[in-house]
């Protein structure tokens, strides 16, 4: 097991590496460097570049950058020099996590509960149209989507503001800065949701279902409020919900575009447990059908679902560009952009070798988990759709 | 006295041919029994198929009814209209875009931009990833160790970043936007299922028996395992084309393509000119191409769906 634990891990800093190569040479064959968008004349193009290390021969820029890498520096943005990237990118992160933390887990549940619906309601007109319904989101272009959001909900609607993170009539006599509050906003959510995780298991320690769902309602509410009270305490109350506001219409296009690849694999991993021997049994002790869903079926086929989810994760901070350009939300995606115009190399870099390490460390523990869970099986076998 | 050996179970080499293809051709139609009974899949098919006859329509007209100064996708001009955009009339069934262009026109001429696309990417993803886990799962060995080396490389590479830094350096037309994509997927997370479905395929004893009977290493390849592969392979090949021409129109629409027309830079153009009410009111420049691009990945998904349901042995017969 050691042993698989090590080559796995040996591969995958092999695979890193070479990830790395790949696009460090691939950014450096375009035909610019950074400071040909700065206007000088070119002696001071020339000491730019010496500045910036763009002067040097390509093999010592390339070490220099993977020296540094294994060294957990990212080298300096040249947009804005001389922060360090990590900075830059520790600044963005909470902009994005706010956003897409919330949205991966909100999709992530109510795709659960609908494909558990539609697997065991099979061949009816409601698998039929949630099916229908969940393909043609999923597969509907992101920005039209967030095109469509805006002008029904925004414009004709007014229910919510659609542009920008803030609103600035609100922000501008406070003292503290958006980054600032959405660190914070972040650390609260998954506080909160740990404290739900932890709510669910107690209640699932009780057994009449009449007490479970009081003890989940309730501590649920409470939870909240309490949080509520908490940032009233503080003074902010006002910031957070004015963020939530904001953030009401990209949610739901996020929501919307990846609700359906997590239902429809729920239900066919639901498909594939359903018949198994044990749901029989269960059957036979006279459990109630809810009881044999929710605890002996979903149960089981929840790991693929799990490990789509810890596969998908890091690709949350390249794959939603074009909601982010829609809605300005100024996070992670627009500053993939802006690097990849202005060739800010090693902002790209960073940017797309986190993503990389963070995609790399779910393959790797989802290879140890698979063969941890069956050894038999020494490979993943991830099923489509 | 030898036996007498019947003249009936000997077999030309054509009519052993002959044979092959009958019996690919029962599993086609077994297969199409199946996809038959699934509501979904069959709407699918249905759209694809009126996508496909909308391709077919594009130069038909262009040849017989349209006037090509008038309808061409990219340059026609309807100088009768005194303000454009227009809405529908008979003459446009969805009116005209803000430069005075036919938007049903651009519309069928875009749907061949997809299918080209769409196709070309699944072609090479399968080819790609067919060959490549194939050999890793069928080797084994230093070649599989190579082989998932790269895989792991190419399963890290976000497509659409990476695209849009080649569309710096060089001309990214539709071609190229393909072959990334198909590059992409293929060495990447598909070559990881095709050889997990291939370990499973190389344990049986067909394969030994061909072995035994004196089969190298490549007859067994060609004639045993990439057969048995094709029909995930299928299901592959529609999946990619749903994410092909997402990652394509996504690419249109940040105007970083030099393709002539297609439903990407069509929403990226129509949403200029885009009023739901008031004055000014239209939606035909937008509204069709985002429907048409909704339309033609959800058919594909669900043929792929379809296809999965019949292919994937635990989902059978449920």
């Amino acid at each position: 097991m050691s042993r698989f634990i090590f080559r796995r891990v040996i591969r995958g800093v092999i695979a890193i590496i070479t990830f790395q190569t790949l696009l460090f040479f691939l950014i450096q064959a375009l035909p610019y460097d950074f400071t040909a968008f700065l206007v000088l004349e070119p002696t001071s193009r020339r000491l730019a570049q010496s500045d910036l290390g763009l002067n040097l021969p390509l093999w010592q820029q390339y070490l220099t950058w993977l020296g540094g890498f294994f060294r957990l520096d990212l080298g300096r943005s040249f947009l804005a020099w001389p922060t360090p990237v990590t900075t830059v990118l520790m600044g963005r992160a909470p902009r994005t996590l706010v956003l897409f933390l919330m949205a991966a887990v909100l999709a992530y549940v109510f795709g659960i509960w609908l494909g558990k619906l539609i697997a065991w309601r099979r061949g009816g007109f409601f698998e039929f149209s949630v099916t229908l319904a969940g393909v043609a989101s999923y597969t509907s272009f992101a920005p039209f989507l967030g095109f469509l959001m805006i002008t029904l909900f925004g414009w004709t609607l007014r229910w919510f503001p659609f542009h920008s993170m803030v609103d600035h009539n609100i922000w501008y006599r406070e003292s503290v800065t958006i980054d600032w509050v959405l660190i914070r906003m972040v650390i609260t959510i998954v506080i909160i949701l740990l404290c739900f995780w932890m709510l669910s298991w107690i209640a699932g320690q009780y057994k009449y279902r009449k007490w479970r769902q009081l003890l989940k309602w309730g501590g649920g509410l409470l939870i909240l409020g309490g949080a509520a009270l908490w940032w009233k305490q503080l003074g902010y109350l006002h910031l957070a919900i004015d963020v939530f506001d904001h953030m009401m219409l990209p949610m739901a296009s996020v929501i919307l575009l990846s609700f359906g690849e997590t239902m429809l694999l729920m239900r066919t991993t639901m498909l594939e447990t359903i018949e198994d021997e044990y749901v029989l049994t269960a059957r036979a002790k006279g459990l109630s059908e809810r009881t044999i869903r929710d605890h002996h079926v979903a149960r089981n086929a929840f790991l693929p679902v799990l490990s789509r989810l810890l596969l998908n994760l890091p690709l949350v901070l390249t794959g939603s560009l074009a909601i982010e350009l829609v809605f300005q939300w100024q996070a992670m995606g627009e500053l993939i952009f802006v690097a990849i115009d202005f060739q800010d190399i090693p902002l790209l870099l960073g940017i797309l070798s986190i993503v990389g390490v963070m995609a790399l460390i779910g393959h790797i523990i989802l290879d140890i988990l698979h063969v941890y869970l069956d050894p038999r099986q020494r490979f993943a076998e991830r099923s489509i759709s | 006295m030898t036996a007498h050996i019947s003249e009936d179970t000997h077999f030309t080499p054509w009519e052993l041919y002959w044979q092959g293809w009958r019996a690919r051709l029962g599993q086609v139609r077994s297969m199409w029994r199946k996809f038959r009974r699934n509501p979904l899949g069959v709407i699918g098919l249905t759209l694809i198929i009126i996508f496909a006859l909308m391709v077919i329509a594009h130069p038909l007209l262009m040849e017989t009814a349209w006037r090509p100064s008038l309808y061409d996708p990219y340059l026609g001009f309807d100088s009768s209209i005194p303000m454009h955009p227009s809405p529908p009339s008979f003459t446009h069934f969805f009116g005209t875009d803000g430069m005075g262009r036919d938007v049903f026109s651009q519309l069928l001429f875009g749907a061949r931009m997809s299918f080209t696309v769409g196709l070309t990417a699944a072609i090479i993803a399968v080819t790609l990833s067919t060959i490549l886990g194939g050999m890793a799962g069928y080797f084994g060995g230093v070649i599989d160790l190579l082989l998932m080396g790269i895989t792991d490389v190419f399963v890290l590479l976000p497509a659409l970043v990476i695209m849009l830094i080649i569309g710096l350096l060089v001309r990214l037309d539709w071609f190229l936007i393909a072959l990334i994509f198909g590059v992409l997927t293929g060495l990447g997370s598909q070559a990881i299922v095709v050889k997990s479905q291939t370990l499973s395929i190389s344990s049986k004893p067909y394969i030994e028996a061909a072995l035994t009977a004196g089969g190298g290493h490549l007859h067994v390849l060609w004639k045993h395992i990439f057969p048995s592969l094709m029909p995930l392979a299928l299901v592959h090949a529609v999946m990619t084309v749903v994410g092909a021409v997402l990652t394509e129109s996504l690419l249109s629409f940040f105007s970083r393509t030099h393709d002539y027309m297609t439903w990407g830079s069509m929403i990226m153009l129509g949403q200029r000119t885009f009023r739901w009410f008031g004055l000014g009111r239209q939606w035909n420049a937008l509204i069709p191409p985002a429907i048409s691009i909704m339309l033609f990945c959800s058919a594909f998904y669900l043929v792929g769906r379809a296809l999965d349901d019949i292919v994937n042995p635990r989902l059978r017969n449920r």
